[in-house]
């Protein structure tokens, strides 16, 4: 991949977690709430934490363990929520 | 290739004084950020850093999350005391910011140190800018006499938010420093370990807020 490729792989990338940030607060403002609601949300934000991991710190381009080391971080805390959430509902 | 023991040292400051552990699978003269590598970006000790800070974070949103669950009313109201709009523009600063440091990176991997200094200084000012709509938040819940002793629901609020803010304080120390030594001439095309650790801090930090974003202002 050359470097323009990746300029313009990562700004791609920017505008995707611009987009799904703005999903997130318009969902907000809008007042929704709910289980579901709020766990679309967490996953919106586990996929943008995903986004930041991959991309960003470069762990796609790796192999073994610590490529997982990201969504091993996102899965163990996002299921405690999940959890903590649907127990509350 | 060429690995060396870890020391306090390197756990805690790679980042800060662009000490570079060589851990990567490929020789130094090879650092095409397009190969797969073994281990990530960066000095392995900032890893373990980045680990033990998404350890903390992690035991703090479940806390959050299981605290809520026994009080979800005292949650949910005083939820809505909190200012969404400043929250929303804190979450575009950060990731605007991880942005313009992977453009830094990848100007000080086509050997551009100029464009990689500008880009850190970019990055540099939207987290300054965080800083300030975060202090003027903290400033207005702490004239309204709002404390750690005020609720639960504040009390989880201001200590996540207040530990996420000093790394936040800490990253900019991070970029600082790594815009002084690119301008240094310290990183390179061939060269620039210590300073791809600390945009992996950088993001980490952005990723943090990423999960606390929605869950402390946004899922009730």
């Amino acid at each position: 991949m050359n470097a323009l490729m990746k300029i313009k792989s990562c700004t791609w990338i920017y505008w995707a977690l611009v987009f799904l940030t703005l999903i997130t607060y318009v969902i907000s403002r809008a007042g929704y709430s709910g289980l579901t609601v709020s766990l679309s949300v967490l996953v919106i934000a586990l996929f943008k934490g995903q986004l930041i991991g991959n991309h960003f710190m470069g762990l796609s381009r790796v192999r073994g363990p610590w490529r997982w080391v990201i969504f091993i971080w996102l899965f163990i805390p996002g299921s405690l929520i999940v959890t903590a959430f649907t127990l509350a509902s | 290739m060429g690995r060396r023991c870890i020391t306090a040292a390197d756990l805690f400051l790679p980042a800060i004084i662009g000490c570079s552990l060589q851990i990567n699978v490929l020789p130094p003269n090879m650092t095409d950020s397009t190969q797969i590598r073994r281990y990530p970006p960066g000095d392995l000790a900032i890893w373990i850093f980045i680990i033990a800070e998404l350890l903390v974070f992690g035991i703090f949103f479940a806390s959050y999350a299981f605290a809520r669950a026994n009080n979800v009313e005292l949650f949910n109201t005083y939820q809505l005391t909190l200012d969404r709009q400043s929250a929303l523009l804190n979450t575009l600063l950060l990731i605007t910011s991880s942005y313009f440091v992977v453009r830094a990176i990848l100007s000080i991997q086509a050997d551009n140190s100029q464009h990689c200094i500008r880009w850190l200084l970019a990055a540099m000012a939207m987290g300054l800018m965080f800083i300030v709509v975060k202090s003027v938040e903290f400033a207005h819940h702490l004239g309204a006499g709002i404390s750690l002793s005020t609720n639960t629901f504040y009390m989880f609020y201001l200590s996540l938010t207040f530990f996420h803010f000093l790394h936040v304080i800490l990253g900019m120390v991070i970029l600082t420093t790594l815009a002084i030594k690119t301008r240094q001439g310290a990183y390179s095309a061939t060269q620039h370990d210590g300073i791809e650790s600390g945009a992996s801090y950088w993001h980490m930090v952005d990723l943090v807020w990423l999960i606390l974003f929605p869950l402390v202002y946004v899922m009730r």
